[in-house]
């Protein structure tokens, strides 16, 4: 492993064709759950063989068996259901989950995949949870009269969850909370919430947030307990290289940095990565500068998403050389 | 002035703009099939056209069924609130996804490129197939001049301001179209300006240009926010009717007891955005808070903003339930 710029994702890669048709057909009742689930082993194998194959440090399993990174989670919680269509743009329509009750871990919820893909590699394999405040702000509320209290019980289920992986060893845990960057003044409630998840756990905490108005919940934003923010930084013009620079970074935090815009069909030159990382490295010394996509790789096509991977690789082994990191 | 029908003539019960496209099962989501179908090649633009239609008269039809007095085409044909009114005028084009506001919903970003021109009407015909088609009276709605410049990207004008400005300009043309048409009550939504508040002066310029010449009555829809620093300064912009949202906003009924209301309300009470339904009596108990900074024949009572972020049902049923609240509110208040 190289002694910085270790290289991550954000955790989905694009489904294959075969298993989204095997989707499909799962939903309108002509495949078996026992037949997904091996289209889904299927495209797991593929997509730590892939990131193996780039050359990345820290790998994730993909997320292959999640549709959408709330209804998944909301489909298996107690307490919630899934909602009636809401278009999200253009002409796609997603079915908004909702909460109906009190919410309630219901036993693990990515264990058994986070398991199947780490036994596949010796890289570590991150555990990906979607944040509490992620989880209920991108749900509709049938039940609780108070906020607060519906964030802190979906906290508590997520922590059991982080917990079933923390004991099994994930070395890697993200909690996501890209609904934050648009109602940062919620930020209070969602660092209380996301202590309650990262509490005590062993693994290095991680936490992915879209691009925002961050210098405006600056340095407060920094007080989400994790260990790791991951940022979308490829699309916001590297801006918080800026911020970071002017106004400092905690001693004790590590940054991922996206390299790569995944909004983007164009796939990035290996110089257009290298200069993105070393604006970072104006903030952090490799140690704690993690190399990644801005977000999500799901959007991409699977050829595109392995073109952006390996032009990331190009561009980080660049810099690695010039660093004395890697011969 | 809007012919006001229903059984409370006093209260108007009326919507912001959207009405979601389609239904959820067993109910089919023709809308979206065909223009999945279009984008395949299978159906051919006029077919598409049709479809969009027969939704549209779906829409007016509910909302009248639900009793509303005055309702919209529910913007069906719209792609977003930005796209559609932009990609007519001279000098735009259409960009890449971002999201709309705190919403988890997303909108293609206009890019000004050159100087705005107004070229031909963007709406008008959707506005007489809508008046030809409800049992209601229509308004039109348009996204505002400022919240069009704030969500684009302005790559032609200098400023800020000067990008306003011409989008007034446009609008202004478009309004006046839609006025010789017939229409008599025309509303623009500006919730941008809640996010910006410092820019209301620039929003009073844009709007004395975007209303010049325009003789039907007005409505300004504020949502997403309250008026706090604001208020009562807003009262100031020339519309007739300033609509506001008191769910997110719930804050804005303590602004209007430091303040007389001098304008007609539009009491957005109604959560646009979560499915949970509101009771007809605290439907009553908060037009009985709004009685008592506008009286009861000023007020248009709505959803706190656009239809469009709830599941069809669930959007048809807070309107007819909106409806019982009002109709109670008359009994008790009148």
């Amino acid at each position: 492993m190289s002694r910085g710029l270790l290289t991550t994702t954000v955790g989905s890669f694009p489904k294959p064709d075969y298993l989204q048709r095997a989707r499909n057909q799962y939903a309108a009742g002509r495949l078996s759950r026992e037949e997904l689930a091996e289209l889904e082993r299927r495209a797991t194998r593929e997509v730590i063989a892939l990131q193996e194959d780039v050359g990345l440090d820290i790998l994730v399993d993909g997320e292959m068996y999640r549709g959408d990174m709330v209804a998944y989670f909301a489909e298996l919680l107690e307490g919630m259901a899934i909602g009636g269509l809401v278009r999200s743009y253009g002409n796609r329509y997603y079915h908004k989950p909702v909460v109906t009750g009190t919410i309630g871990w219901p036993g693990p919820m990515s264990l058994e995949m986070w398991r199947f893909a780490q036994n596949l590699t010796q890289k570590p394999v991150k555990g990906i949870l979607t944040g509490p405040y992620t989880m209920v702000e991108w749900s509709f509320n049938d039940y609780y009269d108070d906020r607060r209290e519906m964030i802190l019980d979906m906290a508590r289920a997520m922590r059991q969850e982080a917990v079933e992986l923390d004991r099994a060893g994930a070395r890697y845990i993200q909690i996501d909370e890209p609904a934050l960057s648009t109602r940062l003044e919620d930020l209070d409630l969602a660092i209380e919430a996301m202590s309650i998840v990262t509490r005590g756990l062993r693994a290095r905490t991680i936490s992915h947030m879209c691009y925002g108005d961050f210098a405006s919940a600056y340095p407060r934003f920094l007080d989400l307990p994790v260990q790791q923010f991951d940022m979308e930084t490829a699309n916001g013009g590297y801006d918080l290289a800026d911020l970071f620079k002017a106004r400092g970074f905690p001693e004790d935090r590590e940054l991922a940095w996206g390299v790569i815009d995944v909004h983007n069909h164009l796939v990035e030159t290996p110089e257009q990565v290298a200069a993105g990382i070393r604006k970072g490295l104006e903030v952090l010394p490799p140690e704690r500068l993690y190399i990644d996509p801005d977000c999500g790789l799901k959007t991409r096509t699977a050829e595109e998403a392995a073109a952006k991977l390996r032009v990331m690789m190009e561009g980080v082994r660049r810099v690695r050389k010039e660093m004395g990191l890697e011969q | 002035m809007v012919h006001v029908r229903g059984q409370n003539a006093s209260v108007v019960t009326t919507v912001v703009g959207s009405y979601p496209k389609i239904p959820n099962r067993p109910r089919p989501a023709r809308l979206r099939n065909a223009i999945n179908r279009f984008d395949r090649g299978e159906i051919t633009e006029a077919e598409l056209h049709r479809v969009e239609d027969e939704v549209t008269i779906e829409v007016l039809e509910e909302q009248a069924d639900a009793g509303l007095d005055l309702i919209t085409d529910g913007q069906i044909r719209w792609e977003d609130e930005q796209t559609y009114l932009t990609r007519k005028l001279a000098g735009v084009s259409i960009d890449g996804l971002t999201r709309w506001f705190d919403t988890n919903m997303y909108y293609r970003q206009p890019v000004i490129e050159a100087p705005l021109a107004w070229r031909e009407p963007i709406t008008l015909q959707d506005y007489h197939f809508a008046v030809e088609h409800s049992s209601r009276p229509v308004k039109p709605v348009l996204t505002g001049p400022y919240t069009l410049a704030r969500l684009s990207q302005n790559g032609a004008y200098d400023s800020l301001e000067g990008c306003v400005l011409a989008l007034a300009e446009a609008l202004n043309q478009e309004a006046r179209a839609l006025q010789q048409a017939g229409a008599s009550f025309i509303q623009f939504n500006e919730p941008a300006i809640l996010r910006h508040k410092e820019d209301l002066p620039l929003l009073r310029a844009a709007s004395e240009r975007l209303l010049q010449g325009v003789d039907a009555e007005t409505a300004l829809y504020l949502y997403f926010g309250d008026v706090a620093g604001i208020y009562p300064q807003v009262l100031e912009l020339p519309f007739d009717l300033i609509g506001l949202d008191f769910v997110i906003g719930a804050t804005n009924y303590e602004l209007l007891r430091q303040s007389p209301f001098t304008k007609k309300l539009g009491l957005g009470l109604i959560d646009a955005r979560n499915t949970k339904m509101e009771r007809a009596e605290d439907i009553v108990d908060k037009i009985r808070i709004a009685t008592e900074f506008v009286p009861l024949g000023c007020i248009h009572v709505s959803p706190s903003a656009g239809l469009e972020f709830l599941p069809r049902e669930v959007a048809q049923a807070k309107l007819v339930r909106m409806v019982e609240g009002v109709r109670r509110a008359g009994e008790v208040l009148s």
